[in-house]
């Protein structure tokens, strides 16, 4: 092919990289062209994608506030300390003292023998039960409030504390938070597996639509291909195309999600009242949100690479 | 330019398009395919566009073989080949300059090498005033002519066109036919399919007749019996 040859020599590689770039261009503005021509499609499309992806969203944005809420929890863990019985109220009191100077203890409260039988009394309803009683059965006791620490560090208070004599029974009250944190991490695991499902039904979604797309663009696709095209000229506008709508999803996803925070962030400030609590709910960042629009963009184009894998190469002209 | 030895092309089921066809059009010739419908005219031209592969035998495009061109290599043996068929083929959601400058945009010409070349194709063809009109908004002798300067646009050292005339009347026939003569005068092989008798006659070039996928007439060197003929 001498004349080939020369033609392309003609062509300056810098020109030819130019080239290159403006053709990239070139298909970048065509795919959004062919989005805003046809409007209608195209928010069927990114909204079915945008509903989809902020199922993830919302779980996530669920777990990351359940987290922060627990965190809180894990900082207020108790011990509760049953002292011996044969202990005097002043012994008992002294030991409070010199339990609330330890390293480690932020605060103590001290709840006497006949206080905690008073309280019983009227909680529980048992009053008359309790009038037949002969003894006091209930101890004095002593809750401590570890300051900031960690589980461990709590962990050897509540054994130091256990060691005392005076002390018969030493509670740490965590029961409850490990079997929370167990709820939560099936939590996570479900919300991962919800991600993958969820991404692989936006792939298909996406490899559907550019299926379609390339469909409809047939007899381009034909002409384009007897005139000289490459696979990879071809393909362009379409891998564009699964970008935008994988962009665009995951805006809509991203949009649907602070939409559906900001309904329940009424009754959850009325809950806060309730509760005296000042839970504040947590948002997208703007990490999250870079994160959330890369992958539902890379879904895009993995989508639209895999319908154009598949369909680009068996239109051939006949 | 173009060699054909012992070609035969058979379809699925046995329909056999053509039948051990040899032939040669040399560079800057130009040459008409006749025959009915049928007799395999699309066939041949199709095989040199390597959009079929023959069944048996050799095609030649350039001393290069076209029966074992791999895949990734056929845009651009193609980008040598300018194209025109009886449908023009047009993409009807774009003007007529974006249409005829559709092959410089898939080579990677620049912009303004673009704007040239495409105005001078369409003015090669008369066109060169309705560059931003739709395809659709032409008559039929127009969208032939703007798929020629499609076909033209880049230069093609070989044009190849099917029926180019199908749906024309005499008097717009005879100026598309024209168009391809200038063509080879400034030194473009050109081969054209064609059943349009009367016309050809009137252009006075070699001519190939197809029958049932059998060459019958071959004005060309007849390269089949290894003989000395040259132009008969």
């Amino acid at each position: 092919m001498a004349g080939s040859n020369i033609r392309r020599k003609k062509l300056a590689t810098s020109n030819r990289i130019s080239a290159y770039l403006l053709h990239h261009l070139q298909s970048l503005m065509f795919s959004l062209r062919k989005i805003y021509a046809a409007p209608a499609t195209t928010i069927m499309t990114v909204a079915v994608i945008g509903i989809t992806l902020s199922l993830p969203g919302g779980f996530y944005l669920f777990l990351k506030n359940i987290d922060a809420i627990s965190g809180d929890f894990r900082s207020s863990s108790q011990i509760s300390l049953f002292l011996d019985l044969e202990l005097s109220e002043k012994q008992a009191r002294a030991l409070d003292k010199k339990i609330s100077k330890m390293e480690l203890v932020d605060s103590t409260r001290f709840i006497s023998r006949d206080k905690s039988l008073e309280e019983f009394r009227q909680d529980s309803g048992f009053g008359k039960s309790i009038d037949t009683l002969s003894s006091n059965p209930l101890p004095h006791t002593i809750i401590v409030e570890p300051g900031e620490a960690d589980t461990f560090a709590v962990r050897n208070l509540l054994n130091s504390l256990q060691a005392m004599p005076e002390v018969k029974i030493a509670k740490l009250d965590t029961e409850w938070l490990e079997r929370l944190y167990t709820i939560i991490e099936i939590a996570r695991r479900s919300v991962v597996i919800i991600t993958v499902l969820f991404s692989c039904a936006v792939l298909l979604i996406i490899g559907n639509t550019i299926r379609l797309d390339i469909q409809n663009r047939y007899q381009e696709i034909i002409v384009t291909k007897l005139i000289g095209a490459t696979d990879a000229f071809i393909r362009r506008p379409f891998l564009y195309g699964g970008v935008w709508y994988g962009l665009l999803g995951g805006i809509i996803s991203w949009l649907i999600v602070e939409i559906g925070y900001l309904a329940i962030s009424g009754p959850l400030g009325r809950l806060n009242l309730l509760y005296k609590s000042d839970m504040n709910l947590i948002t997208f960042s703007f990490h999250d949100f870079i994160i959330l629009i890369t992958s539902s963009t890379l879904l895009g184009l993995a989508g639209s690479w895999i319908a154009v894998a598949r369909h680009l190469n068996q239109i051939e002209p006949t | 330019m173009i060699e054909f030895h012992n070609v035969t092309k058979r379809f699925e089921g046995g329909y056999e398009a053509l039948s051990n066809v040899s032939l040669k059009l040399d560079e800057g010739h130009m040459a008409f395919i006749t025959g009915h419908s049928g007799a395999g005219k699309s066939t041949l031209l199709k095989i040199i566009a390597l959009i079929e592969k023959p069944t048996r035998g050799q095609a030649l495009l350039n001393r290069v073989n076209l029966n074992t061109m791999p895949r990734r290599r056929v845009p651009y043996i193609r980008r040598n080949i300018g194209i025109i068929f009886q449908d023009h083929q047009l993409l009807f959601d774009r003007n007529v300059f974006d249409n005829v400058s559709l092959p410089l945009h898939i080579q990677g010409y620049r912009p303004q090498e673009i704007a040239k070349r495409t105005r001078a194709a369409l003015d090669k063809v008369g066109l060169l005033h309705k560059e931003k009109s739709l395809p659709i908004t032409l008559s039929g002798g127009e969208q032939q002519r703007v798929g020629i300067a499609r076909a033209v646009v880049h230069k093609p050292m070989l044009l190849l066109a099917d029926e180019p005339t199908g749906n024309l009347d005499p008097e717009l026939s005879r100026e598309i036919m024209q168009i391809f003569v200038d063509f080879n005068q400034v030194g473009v092989t050109v081969l054209v399919a064609s059943h349009d008798l009367d016309l050809i006659d009137d252009l006075d070039k070699p001519r190939i007749t197809l029958n049932r996928g059998k060459l019958i007439l071959n004005d060309l060197e007849d390269i089949a019996q290894e003989a000395d003929g040259g132009w008969q």
